[in-house]
Parts: structure tokens; C-alpha cells; sequence
């Protein structure tokens, strides 16, 4: 039983490290990032493309990923989603098509394809991301056998998870962006730099999907295609949670994984999927607020 | 403002007359995708019902479509001609054999667990029913929990998001009864009154067209009643319709319940021109993909959503048929939708209307700028 | 040969002479153009798909432009109108009506996944078109639009279950797949055999389709006593599957993966290190040393421009499909489709792999089974064979044998199905 526990715990991680960035984007920014799952996407080929053309390996892939999607994601506010704040359901339909270019841009390898070159790392084929061997095998904890990689996503994760929230409750930009989302004039009137800090925001909820991205690539499948399912995952994490709640979203994740896994265990996986959807159903018809809520904006 | 009226239902008119008369250009190819298409319309038109006139965006329309899709192509599979050769005294869908229960009779009453479902679509009257009621009694249900509960905006797109992907999982996994992942395929010709609906054909074509034009007139007049009125107030701002003393879930649920039926009236004509169904109707992508055609075209227009999906799976099928672009379409296709959502937030639609407005204006009639929806303000 | 095709043949073969000896460069080209013969390609170049059919895209496009290269067909080039179909079924069964009825063309080399075969075979059969399909496959079709060149089970699973059975002596079957036909038909043909070997199975599980969460599925088999895991899962699954594996400190030497569908492909993405000692039954591996191979394979490199590009049975499948296709031509004298359906019944063709032919019966092909055990270099080494190509069942599961085949040039004998 302690192994069924320990995978929910590990599934659990696996969709709040997805969902983190997207609790900062759409909880606090009330932006739909439906591009969110291509910046996981370019976590994991960064990670690709650091072993290719650096020699090093995925710890040193972690803090260039969260670099160079912080920046893509800047500039995605900048370009894209600044013009639509206020029109959720615009910033969804704009993101999707922004999601598109971006899996392109990947599979056509930036374009050198038509020319027929061919970027290594690039293109729509399968990437292999090299784990250390530090990382890989069982780990004996007590009477369990862990997966060490696992039991590795799970630190990073609780890890990114603290930093986020002392970033949000203890540091003066915390306040700021807690600010906006209440009241984004109100914080305007009191002098705070809303373009500036909400730019920043939305680059570091896409550096932590470039974290994410890193983290599963050492063990799902690197292809242009692999955001698109996680990014409905992280919603449904963020929604069941209650928008703009980061513990909320701590504690969906918890509550989904679980539910995953154990349904699995008793069940299987496809029963285990339908449990967990039938479930968002039904918390988001009883408390459509989801189950940690505050009043927003 | 009867100037801008007329120019609206003079649209209507040279949009429907266009399309009657496509066949005359038309070579059987052609005709059939344009068909495809006009399907595609018919998803729009009800995507701008329910998000345009009452601001519920359905993440999940795929589902009805797709059950539209599903119950017309069980009707259609029992009519085609493997699976009257089965041996039995009823017919049998080709894929039961192989997911039969062992010793089982080889009749659709108990070939496996549940096929008996399918004896009425032995029936196609029974298939083409279901195809728009069923789509009906599910909005119904589920419109009446959620609008009952106020829930509302992005929470009824998640609910909506995660029952599609719910259904589709379920429908995968009930392999015996639904072939699973292949979907329904190998299927009869649709006769209704005596005529065989091949998909090639130009009577096929009139009768999706002819659909069509009903839907956009129906609809039209529809969101012109007292009930569409009341309809567009709660859009933009329900409490206030609700303190007058109107049943605010009820005109929701109705108008909720009549997207989701042309929904499976297109899922059903889809079927019929293409031929199959298929558990991808109910992909994520798929529901996302048809929203963006209703924005592209016009959210708040049900002809500038329609013309919106047509239009764009033309340029799809340009650009993908460009021997140049067949890797990069899709990268088109992208850009276009972030070019409209930024520079056109009415779609085409919207555009055309301001055109009107222009037009209209330099004419010597005096009309007050339009006001816009709350939903549609930008907030600065 | 009738005489007017000859006639005609003649007269391109002379109109051919006279060009070359005669007319500028663009004078030829232009005559060439004019006289291509076309064939719709039709595969996913965007979407989830295209990590593997871009491959199949690609290498189609090859053996074209190989047989152009030694002068085309009938003494016309082969020219390819290469379409895109998404990774959605929708998208195959506009593209192959596009293909068949508006460009008009014979023949069609196209789809990769059952559910896009599916979604095109109306199109083809009410066309009286021909498809040629090169992926493995469930079997339990008999199309007399469709040439079949890839493995059906009786392929893949009648020499991998005794062997795993007698040679590793493993008894106890763990079968996990992907959620889809193909895997849970594999997995009626393995407990028909397993049963058969004296074997037994523990748990037949699956797992959604393109889904990369493992950690529950793996300790299921972990905890099941079973000593030999049979996957049939596709596609990306595979790589996350492997690796979960290993990292739940399962080993291959104590509880081997016998897999169906895990490719050179699957193998490179997952690193071969997490694969290396497991085993995959397919008709054809990168590895098999024979000259025709190595030289297919470097043509191939050659082509994409990729060194590190990587071939398999699909791919391979799609090659030597269209030499078949061609030489069928040159047979039937023309290029419409039901004359070149009826050639290439009986066509043989020595392909990368070995020997294959076009069974005349079912228009399935005569594959040689071979199993693999997968080394650290990433290859497959292959450690058993059969001699020579074996016939294609697609209704194996049904007790279709060599002597009876249910599937014949008349259609389907729905009377043998039910046994």
C-alpha cells in the first residue's frame, strides 16, 4: 500500500509542477494559457538540445530552461496576451494559436527544414533526454522500493512550490502581483508598474513550465505534441483547486493524484482517467469556485 | 436602423443563394468537401448561438457533434451490406464478431454484453431521432445542474472540457459496442423517402445545404424573439434580468439545448457526406478548433460564424494543398487565429458590420455608434 | 498484353527515343512532366502522428525517386502528389477523396494507424481505387481495395509465443497495451497461444492511448508474480513505459518486455540503455546484415539527410511497397488500379529485408518473422528467424490456417468465421 501512496504522491507532483505555473498565470493573471504545454514542450527540447550542443546533463538543463522560457513567455506578454487582458476567453484562443506556431516552429526545426537542413535535437520526431545514472533505478526507502527519479521530481517540485510562495506572500513583488489580481486599477492608482509586473509574472509562470518541461522529459516521451495533454490536466489541477489560490492548487494536485492512483490500483488506468474527470465534474458543478477559493478581482 | 437590418438579411439571402447554387460550378469533388464544410458552418451556427447571444462558451461541443456523429452511424452501419452478410436473421456490425462474448449467438440481440442498444437503429428514422435528441437531452440534463447552480463564464467551458474528454475515453474503452478507437466505418448509404443519400451526390448536397439555410433562418428568427431578447440581456448581465423576474436558467438551459441539437445535426450530415465516425470528433483539439472558426467568422454573428468555419477549412485545404506548404499550413492556419483574436475581436463579422456602419453613415443616416457588449470592452 | 497497350507503350518508348536524341533538356522535361504517372502520398506530416510517418513520407518518396531514377514505369516517370493528413482521421478522408476523385490518381501509398485506413476505405471502395497500406496491423479486413504490406499477427506472435515459451522459458504473461484494436487484438491471438505452449496469462491491461503515466501500471506487473511482460503499446507510451520500468528496479534478465511494436524508433527516443536486453518480433530490424540492407539503409541516411536517421518494419514496408506497386505496373501494362490490384497478386520483390510477396488470395504480404533482442548500441539483434517468408492470416484469430484462408479473391467466407 505504501507504493500506491508514494505513486500518487509522485502523479501528484508530476501535475502540480505542470499546474504551478499555471495557478501564477491564470490564478493570479486571469490569463488562459493554452500555450502553456508548449512551454513545457520547450523545457524538455531545451533539455535536448543543452545535452547536443553543451555535453550537460538535466540539472544543469533546469535553471537554462527556466531562462530561456521565461524570456519566450516575456515575449508572448509583450506581443500577444498584454493586448487581451480582461477578455478571458479571448487570451485562450489567441494562446491556441500561439501553441500551434510554437509546435510548429519546432517541427519545421525553425524553419531549416524547407531548406533542407536539419537542426539535430529539432523536428517532428522522438527526443531521447539522457538521465544521469544517479537518478535512474529503485531507491530502497524502509520496506519500499521508490523510484529515484520520481522521488526527484517530488523535492523539485515541493521545492519550486516554497520558492513560489515565498516569491508571492514575502517579497515586495509578491504583494504587487497579489495587488493586480484584486484590483489591477487600484494597484495602477497606487503607483505599482502593472504592465511591468505583469509581464514578469507571466515570464515566471512559463519558467516554471520550463522547469516542468525538464523534469518529465526525463521520463515521458520529448516530442512536439507532449504539452497539449498536460495543459488540461494543469487546468482541471487549477480549477478544482479554486482559482488564484496557490495552496488550493497544492492541494487539488494532492487530492487528483491519489485519486489516480489508487483508483488504478483497485481499477485500471482507463477507470482511474474517468474517475478523475467525472470528479472535476463534480466539483465544479458543487462548488464552482473550487474547493480553496478567494474572492478575485 | 432598417438600413442595417435589410444590409443583415441581404446577407442572409446572397449567403444562402450562393450556396444553393454552388453545384452548378461545382465538380462532384468539390461538391462533397463544400458539403463537408457547410457542415462545418452548421457547428458554427450553433457555437454563435450559445457563445454569442448567450455568452456560454462551450469547450465541449465536440461531444455533441459527436454523438450526432455516433447515432446516426450506428443506424448507417447496420444498413451496410457486411453486416446483413453475418448470417443472421438481423444484421450485425462487422467488428461484434471479433469482440464477441464466447459461444455467443451471432444476433444482435446477444452477440455480446449491450448490443441489444442496437436493434432500434435498425431503424434509420430511429438513428436520424436520436441523432438530434439525444444531443438535446444531454444539454438538457447537464444545462440544468449547471445554469440551476449559476455556474457560469469559464467554469461551464471546464465542466463542458472535461465531460467531452470523459465521454470520449469511455466510448474508446467500450470497444464490444462502439469499435473503439477505429470508429464506425464501412458504412450503408442513407435512403430517407426512397432517395439514397450518396455522398457524392448532388441531392447529398442539397440536402446539407439545404439544412443549412433552414438552421441560419430558424436561428436568425429565434434570437429575434421575445425569448432571444431576454436571452442577449442575461449575456450581459444575468442578476439584472434575474431581479425582473425572469427564469434566468430556463431561457439558459433552452438555448443551451437547441446548440447542442444542431450540433447533432451536423454530426449526423457529417456522417452521412463522410461516411464514418470516429472517436477524434470528440479530441480537445476538435471543440477548441470549431470556437476559433466562430471567432474568426464572428462570435456575435450566426452567419459570420458560419462563414467563419467555411471560410477557414477553405484556406486549410488551399494551404495544405500548396505542395510548398503541406509541413507549414498549419502554421498559417495558427497565425491567422492570433492575427484575428488581436486585431479583428468581432471576427470578420464584426469587421464587415463596421464597414456597414461606414458605408451606411456616408449615406446621410444618422445612427448612434454601436454599443458594444460588456463581454466584448476591453478592460484597461 | 493486349495489343492497344502495347501499341502504346511503343509509342511512349519511341516519342522517349526521339526526345533524347533529339530535343534540348526542357523539351524533355516537358514531355516527362506531361506524361508522369501520379500516386497520392498520403501520411501525417503535422500532428502526433508525424514523429512516425514523416518517416514513411520520406522514405515513399525515396523508392519514387529511385525508380525514376532507372527510368520510371512504362517509360513514364512516377510523379507523387504528397498530401497531409493531420493525424486525424477527418483530415485522411478529405485528402484521400482529394487524391482518388479530383486528382484522379491509380493508386494511393497512405495511413499509418488502423483508424486512418478506416476512415480512407470508403473512398477507395466505392472509387474501385487501390490503397496500399504498409503498417502492421490487427488484421480482420479483406478489402479488394487495399494491398496489406505490412505484418498481422500470425507475423508477429506464432513464433514470438512458443519461443518465449520453450527458449526463455517463461510461462507466466503480463500483457499490457495501449487502448486501441490493434493491442487488444494482439492480445486475443497471445492468450490463444500462450494456452496453446502450456503458458498462462496473469493480467491483460491497458492503458490510454498516448498516455505517459506509468507508475501505476508498472507496479501492477511488479506486483503480479507474472515472469514475462507482453506489450503491445505504441507510440510515445513506449519510451515512458521502458524507462518506468527500469526505475521501479525491475530488470530485463529476471522479467523481460516481449514487445510487438517497440521500433528502432521507440528504442532511440528512449535511450537504449533502459531496452537494452528486451525483446520485439517484427519482420524487419536495422540490424539484419545483409548488403541489400546496409545499402537500403544508407540510401535512406542519404536521403533525409539525416546520419542518425533510424529505419523499421513500417518504414521498410512503405519502400518496398512501392517497387512492388511498380512492378505491378510495368505487369499490367497501364496504370488504373484494378489492373494493377490484379498484377501485383503473386508480385515478388527482394526488399531490404528479405524476399516478400503479394499472397494472391488476400493481398496481404509473405513476411519472414524474426525476433530481436535489443543491444546497448541501440540495434536489434536477431536471434531467431524463420527461413523463409510465412503467408498472412489476417483471420488468425478466427482458426484461419494456411490450407483454408477465410479472406480469398471471391471476399470474405463470413460462414468459416463463425467456425
Amino acid at each position: 500500500m505504501a507504493e500506491v501512496v508514494f505513486i500518487g504522491l509522485s502523479l501528484a507532483s508530476v501535475l502540480l509542477l505542470v499546474a504551478l505555473g499555471l495557478a501564477i498565470t491564470y490564478g493570479a493573471m486571469g490569463v488562459i494559457n493554452m500555450a502553456h504545454g508548449e512551454m513545457v514542450m520547450l523545457g524538455a527540447y531545451t533539455t535536448v538540445l543543452t545535452r547536443i550542443y553543451l555535453h550537460l546533463d538535466i540539472l544543469a538543463a533546469i535553471p537554462l530552461a527556466f531562462i530561456a522560457t521565461a524570456l519566450i513567455g516575456y515575449a508572448i506578454e509583450r506581443v500577444v496576451v498584454r493586448r487581451l487582458y480582461g477578455r478571458l476567453l479571448d487570451t485562450l484562443l489567441a494562446t491556441w494559436g500561439v501553441a500551434i506556431l510554437i509546435q510548429q516552429a519546432v517541427r519545421l526545426e525553425l524553419g531549416a527544414s524547407f531548406f533542407g537542413l536539419h537542426i539535430a535535437g529539432l523536428g517532428p520526431g522522438l527526443q531521447n533526454v539522457a538521465v544521469p545514472p544517479e537518478l535512474t533505478g529503485a531507491l530502497t526507502l524502509g520496506s519500499v522500493q521508490v523510484n529515484a527519479f520520481r522521488a526527484f521530481i517530488i523535492g523539485v517540485t515541493l521545492l519550486l512550490t516554497l520558492v513560489t510562495w515565498l516569491l508571492m506572500y514575502r517579497t515586495s513583488i509578491g504583494i504587487q502581483v497579489r495587488a493586480i489580481m484584486r484590483n489591477p486599477r487600484m494597484a495602477a492608482a497606487c503607483g505599482i508598474d502593472v504592465d511591468r509586473v505583469n509581464a514578469l509574472t507571466f515570464a515566471y509562470g512559463s519558467g516554471l513550465a520550463g522547469v516542468a518541461g525538464v523534469m518529465v522529459s526525463g521520463f515521458k516521451t520529448v516530442f512536439p505534441d507532449m504539452g497539449t495533454p498536460m495543459v488540461v490536466d494543469a487546468f482541471l489541477v487549477v480549477v478544482v483547486g479554486g482559482v488564484g489560490s496557490l495552496l488550493g492548487s497544492v492541494f487539488s494536485a494532492g487530492l487528483l493524484g491519489q485519486l489516480n492512483g489508487v483508483t488504478a490500483f483497485l481499477a485500471n488506468d482507463i477507470i482511474a482517467r474517468a474517475v478523475v474527470f467525472a470528479f472535476v465534474i463534480a466539483v465544479i458543478m458543487t462548488r464552482p469556485r473550487g474547493l480553496f477559493s478567494q474572492k478575485a478581482r | 436602423m432598417p438600413g442595417k437590418r435589410t444590409l443583415d438579411y441581404a446577407a442572409y439571402a446572397v449567403f444562402i443563394a450562393l450556396i444553393l447554387c454552388a453545384p452548378l460550378v461545382l465538380e462532384e469533388f468539390w461538391l462533397n468537401r463544400i458539403a463537408k464544410f457547410l457542415v462545418y458552418g452548421l457547428l458554427g451556427v450553433a457555437i454563435a448561438l450559445s457563445w454569442g447571444y448567450a455568452g456560454i462558451l462551450n469547450l465541449g461541443q465536440g461531444l455533441f457533434f459527436g454523438l450526432g456523429a455516433y447515432m446516426m452511424a450506428m443506424s448507417l452501419k447496420l444498413a451496410s451490406p457486411t453486416s446483413l452478410q453475418q448470417g443472421s436473421a438481423t444484421p450485425v456490425p462487422d467488428f461484434m464478431l471479433w469482440n464477441a462474448e464466447p459461444g455467443a449467438k451471432t444476433d444482435l440481440c446477444c452477440i455480446n454484453h449491450g448490443s441489444f442498444l442496437w436493434t432500434p437503429f435498425q431503424n434509420p428514422w430511429f438513428g436520424i431521432g436520436m441523432a438530434v435528441l439525444a444531443p438535446v437531452l444531454v444539454a438538457t440534463v447537464i444545462g440544468w445542474v449547471m445554469f440551476r447552480k449559476r455556474i457560469s463564464g469559464v467554469f461551464v467551458s471546464i465542466i463542458m472540457l472535461a465531460l467531452v474528454l470523459l465521454v470520449r475515453l469511455v466510448v474508446i474503452d467500450a470497444q464490444p459496442l462502439t469499435n473503439g478507437f477505429n470508429g464506425l466505418t464501412d458504412l450503408g448509404n442513407l435512403t430517407v423517402l426512397g432517395v439514397e443519400l450518396d455522398p457524392y451526390e448532388v441531392v447529398t448536397y442539397y440536402v446539407v445545404a439545404g439544412t443549412l439555410a433552414l438552421a441560419l433562418i430558424a436561428t436568425r428568427l429565434l434570437v429575434e424573439t421575445r425569448a432571444g431578447l431576454i436571452l442577449q440581456a442575461i449575456r450581459d448581465d444575468q442578476n439584472r434580468v434575474r431581479y425582473l423576474g425572469f427564469d434566468v436558467p430556463l431561457y439558459q438551459v433552452f438555448f443551451f439545448a437547441v446548440s447542442a441539437g444542431i450540433a447533432g445535426v451536423a454530426g449526423l450530415l457529417y456522417v452521412v457526406v463522410a461516411q464514418f465516425a470516429s472517436p477524434t470528433f470528440m479530441d480537445l483539439s476538435f471543440s477548441i478548433t470549431m470556437v476559433v472558426w466562430a471567432a474568426v467568422g464572428g462570435r456575435a454573428s450566426l452567419l459570420g460564424a458560419c462563414i467563419g468555419a467555411i471560410g477557414i477549412n477553405i484556406i486549410e485545404a488551399g494551404a495544405s494543398e500548396t505542395q510548398a506548404l503541406v509541413q507549414a499550413w498549419r502554421a498559417v492556419i495558427g497565425l491567422i487565429f492570433v492575427l484575428v483574436v488581436l486585431y479583428l475581436p468581432r471576427g470578420v463579422a464584426g469587421f464587415a458590420s463596421d464597414a456597414a456602419d461606414a458605408v451606411l453613415s456616408r449615406f446621410g443616416r444618422k445612427r448612434p455608434p454601436a454599443a458594444r457588449p460588456a463581454s466584448e470592452r476591453v478592460a484597461s | 498484353m493486349d495489343t492497344t497497350t502495347r501499341l502504346t507503350t511503343r509509342r511512349t518508348a519511341l516519342l522517349g527515343a526521339a526526345g533524347a536524341l533529339a530535343a534540348p533538356y526542357f523539351f524533355h522535361r516537358a514531355a516527362r512532366a506531361a506524361d508522369a504517372i501520379k500516386v497520392g502520398v498520403l501520411f501525417s506530416q503535422t500532428g502526433g502522428l508525424s514523429i512516425v510517418e514523416k518517416s514513411l513520407n520520406d522514405v515513399t518518396l525515396m523508392a519514387i525517386s529511385e525508380i525514376n531514377a532507372k527510368g520510371g514505369v512504362l517509360g513514364r516517370p512516377v510523379q507523387a502528389v504528397v498530401e497531409d493528413g493531420a493525424s486525424d482521421p477527418k483530415t485522411f478522408n478529405e485528402k484521400a477523396s482529394k487524391l482518388v476523385i479530383q486528382d484522379k490518381v491509380p493508386s494511393v501509398f497512405a495511413c499509418y494507424t488502423s483508424a486512418s485506413r478506416k476512415a480512407v476505405l470508403p473512398v477507395f471502395e466505392r472509387r474501385q481505387s487501390l490503397l496500399l497500406y504498409p503498417t502492421y496491423y490487427e488484421g480482420f479486413e479483406c478489402s479488394k481495395n487495399v494491398a496489406y504490406t505490412g505484418a498481422v499477427p500470425n507475423q508477429q506472435l506464432s513464433n514470438f509465443i512458443p519461443w518465449i515459451t520453450k527458449t526463455l522459458g517463461k510461462k507466466k504473461f503480463f500483457i499490457v497495451g495501449s487502448n486501441y484494436i490493434y493491442p487488444r487484438e494482439m492480445a486475443k491471438v497471445s492468450k490463444i497461444l500462450i494456452e496453446k505452449n502450456g503458458g498462462q496469462w496473469v493480467a491483460d491491461e491497458y492503458l490510454e492511448l498516448g498516455d505517459s503515466e506509468w507508475g501505476s501500471m508498472v507496479n501492477k506487473i511488479k506486483n503480479s508474480g507474472a515472469d514475462v511482460v507482453l506489450s503491445n503499446v505504441v507510440g510515445d507510451s513506449v519510451v515512458a513505459f521502458y524507462r518506468e520500468f527500469k526505475n521501479q528496479g525491475l530488470t530485463q534478465d529476471k522479467l523481460p518486455i516481449c514487445a510487438t511494436v517497440t521500433s528502432e524508433i521507440e528504442i532511440a527516443a528512449m535511450g537504449p540503455e533502459y531496452a537494452a536486453g528486451s525483446f520485439t518480433s517484427f519482420p524487419y530490424f536495422m540490424a539484419i546484415d545483409t548488403d541489400a540492407n546496409k545499402a537500403f539503409v544508407e540510401r535512406y541516411r542519404a536521403f533525409v539527410k539525416n546520419p542518425k536517421a533510424v529505419t523499421h518494419h513500417a518504414l521498410e514496408s512503405s519502400y518496398f511497397q512501392v517497387h512492388l506497386w511498380a512492378q505491378a505496373v510495368a505487369k499490367a501494362g497501364e496504370a488504373a488500379p484494378l489492373p494493377i490490384r490484379n498484377a501485383l497478386a503473386g508480385q515478388e520483390f527482394a526488399a531490404p529485408g528479405g524476399m516478400v510477396k503479394i499472397e494472391p488470395q488476400n493481398l496481404h504480404t509473405w513476411l519472414t518473422p524474426r525476433i530481436a533482442q535489443w543491444q546497448p548500441d541501440g540495434q536489434g539483434k536477431i536471434i531467431d528467424a524463420y527461413q523463409a517468408p510465412v503467408m498472412p492470416l489476417p483471420y488468425v484469430a478466427y482458426g484461419e490456417t494456411d490450407g483454408a484462408p477465410f479472406c480469398t479473391g471471391k471476399g470474405l467466407d463470413t460462414a468459416r468465421l463463425k467456425g
